[in-house]
């Protein structure tokens, strides 16, 4: 952007039309549900609003840097289109259980938590990243409520809606510590601030730049369902809809990353030394637990669950690697990691949904599939359907030649070029390869169970008449994401790499420090090694 | 340092007296005709100290629901009516700092905001919350 620009202008304001558009859509969907009975008019009204959006989106360009409190770079423009395509995948879902309730609240809520999420991928601000954080979580809440009666879905939004409080206050906690240490909500001045790695400037802050990282991690770690704060995932996705439960596995996830990636990673160099071990050790966590318990599972939602947390530590393989990497030593890569975890979200997403979609599509409206065992015999009884789950199971296991093959190998190789810098945290290296072990021998131990359901779609008599009453809306929806999961593992996935890595190390706010002046403050605290 | 801690220590002495005060006052000067309805602490409300899930109106949420419309709204036009006339640190001195590029973009952005909140309301005013039914 013009660097002379104001800080808040009209132009900063108009990047952000495709929001806009999808916030209008809402809100007309919103009031004119008051005014027109239809239930079925409303998905339609969404879909059109999202192709609106597309088409804006499409037509903007991408210069880079900061408008105001807006970060209008390639990482915000790349995360921005991968928002808006999964919402569309949502909308198509939902149409059916919106159509069968309360339509225009349902279309409404959903629209404004995919607007929600299209900002948190552009906020370049404190105030409006949480502003935006929540603009997907409360519309959530209603999602998760309305059009149900049963007590089961009334625990679920309730524990949802506690959690997400709770995330949200450690969060803000975090926020105010970052503000108080560096003067400024904007993250390009936050970067700018905390490079400044002077002997009286570092004393001064003491442990508070560790401490508001600390608070951010562990209430994005909330979001993204990371161990040790998963433990609502499983309640809240078994006592929901599938349509539901891949809405909640999805674009919170999405929110996460893009926020930590956004906010720690790239605004916050100082605290990388404290950063990776953090993200280090949530990520084995996260990793094992989610997959050690998945084993055990009978409910499906409550397997996806599981899976969906033992992802999120996937996820962070990416962001630790990224993190030590701004450490140095000269030559390394942060948004080989970075990039990494931005594929991996790509990939994570479009396979979770499908598999959510195709269950919804496999139940009726009136009883869902709730166990694995309720699968047996469908490879003979509904092969497309068995098919299709089962690519998706398979690109979340990460097998090749499918998408989630890519996203795996592109993160494990990213903690694998790890170097360490000389002097201290020489180890660094070492911690690394243990990561990429343990997230190899997590992928072979979650082969288990994404095959017990493929095992037994295909090596069990059926068990009784399945249904797959779930309408031809979520069945496109499950359609338009294994068109992605395969399109990406045969043809896209290396080149979609690429180009997350270059979006990435393009959105950067202020340039990575030199090297050696990084090397000293590697490993502990600064003012301890001083 | 005492400058600084000043204003704390105002502070504390009007809240401390506020209340002393506000208790003292009607021990002085209102008449006592003591019944049971005049001990409880609101005349005309309900019963303050009761079960916590005791059941109450849901119109009354709703109404506390659509009061929040008004009230945030309040919240954001109030600070816009102060700023924009205020020549020394309102919006025209904003224009000046180029944080922001025009009156017209606050102008516009009140405009949204009004929008919004006024669809808002209309969505409860069909919804039927102002009907007692």
């Amino acid at each position: 952007m013009d660097p002379n620009a104001a800080y808040t202008s009209a132009a900063g304001v108009l990047q952000l039309i495709p929001e806009m558009i999808v916030v209008g859509g809402a809100v007309f969907v919103f009031v004119g549900g008051t005014f027109a009975k239809s239930k079925t008019a409303w998905s339609w009204v969404a879909a059109a609003g999202l192709a609106a959006a597309g088409l804006a989106l499409w037509t903007q360009k991408v210069p880079g840097g900061f408008a105001g409190p807006i970060a209008v770079d390639a990482l915000g423009y790349t995360l921005r289109w991968l928002v808006l395509l999964l919402g569309g995948v949502f909308v198509l879902a939902l149409a059916r259980p919106a159509a069968a309730g309360q339509a225009p609240e349902v279309t409404g809520s959903l629209l404004l938590a995919i607007a929600g999420g299209m900002i948190v991928s552009v906020s370049g601000e404190l105030v409006l990243l949480f502003v935006a954080l929540e603009t997907i979580s409360i519309p959530t809440y209603v999602l998760l409520y309305v059009g149900r009666k049963d007590s089961a879905s009334q625990e679920s939004a309730a524990k949802y809606f506690f959690l997400s409080i709770l995330s949200s206050a450690v969060t803000l906690y975090g926020f105010c510590f970052l503000y108080g240490v560096t003067g400024s909500t904007h993250l390009a001045e936050i970067a700018r601030v905390l490079q400044n790695t002077s002997v009286a400037a570092v004393a001064d802050w003491g442990p508070l730049p560790d401490l508001a990282l600390v608070l951010i991690f562990v209430g994005l770690a909330f979001k993204i369902a990371a161990a040790p704060f998963h433990f609502y995932a499983p309640d809240v996705y078994q006592g929901t809809t599938h349509e539901n439960a891949m809405l909640l596995a999805v674009l919170p996830k999405v929110a996460g990353i893009a926020a930590l990636i956004r906010v720690t990673t790239l605004a916050m160099p100082l605290a990388a030394g404290t950063g990776w071990r953090i993200a280090l050790f949530l990520a084995v966590v996260t990793m094992t637990v989610g997959n050690m318990t998945a084993l055990w599972q009978k409910n499906v939602r409550r397997l996806l669950a599981y899976s969906s947390i033992a992802h999120a530590g996937y996820l962070l393989i990416g962001l630790a690697a990224g993190f030590a990497a701004t450490l140095g030593p000269q030559g390394s890569r942060p948004e080989e990691g970075l990039g990494a975890s931005v594929f991996y979200l790509v990939v994570y997403a479009f396979s979770t949904a499908g598999a959510f979609a195709a269950l919804a599509y496999l139940g009726s409206p009136e009883r869902q599939v709730d166990t694995v065992a309720e699968l047996a015999g469908l490879g003979r009884t509904r092969p497309v359907s068995a098919a299709a789950l089962a690519v998706f199971m398979f690109s979340l296991a990460g097998v090749p030649p499918l998408a989630g093959f890519w996203g795996k190998l592109s993160l494990f190789l990213s903690a694998l070029d790890v170097r360490s810098s000389p002097g201290l945290g020489a180890s660094r290296q070492t911690w690394f390869i243990v990561l990429a072990v343990i997230g190899a021998l997590n992928a072979a131990v979650a082969a288990t169970y994404y095959l017990r359901v493929v095992a037994t779609m295909y090596f069990l008599p059926p068990a009784k008449e399945p249904r797959a009453e779930g309408g031809g809306a979520v069945r496109t929806a499950g359609g338009l994401c294994l068109v992605a999961v395969l399109l990406i593992g045969l043809l896209l996935g290396p080149m979609l790499i690429q180009a997350t890595q270059d979006a990435v190390q393009a959105s950067a706010p202020v340039p990575p420090p030199k090297p050696a002046q990084q090397a000293q403050i590697d490993g502990a605290p600064p003012s301890i090694v001083r | 340092m005492f400058d600084s801690a000043l204003p704390i220590l105002l502070f504390v002495l009007v809240a401390t007296l506020l209340p002393i005060g506000m208790l003292l006052g009607p021990r002085i000067l209102a008449p006592r005709r003591q019944t049971a309805v005049k001990a409880m602490p609101y005349e005309s409300g309900m019963d303050p100290i009761h079960d916590t899930r005791r059941r109450f109106d849901v119109r009354f949420h709703l109404l506390a629901i659509d009061f929040l419309v008004f009230d945030v709204e309040l919240l954001f036009l109030y600070p816009w009516a102060v700023a924009r006339g205020n020549a020394s640190s309102g919006v025209d001195r904003a224009v000046a700092a180029n944080l922001i590029d025009g009156r017209g973009i606050v102008f516009v952005g009140a405009m949204v905001f009004i929008g919004l909140l006024l669809a808002g309301f209309i969505y409860t005013w069909r919804k039927g919350v102002f009907e007692w039914r």
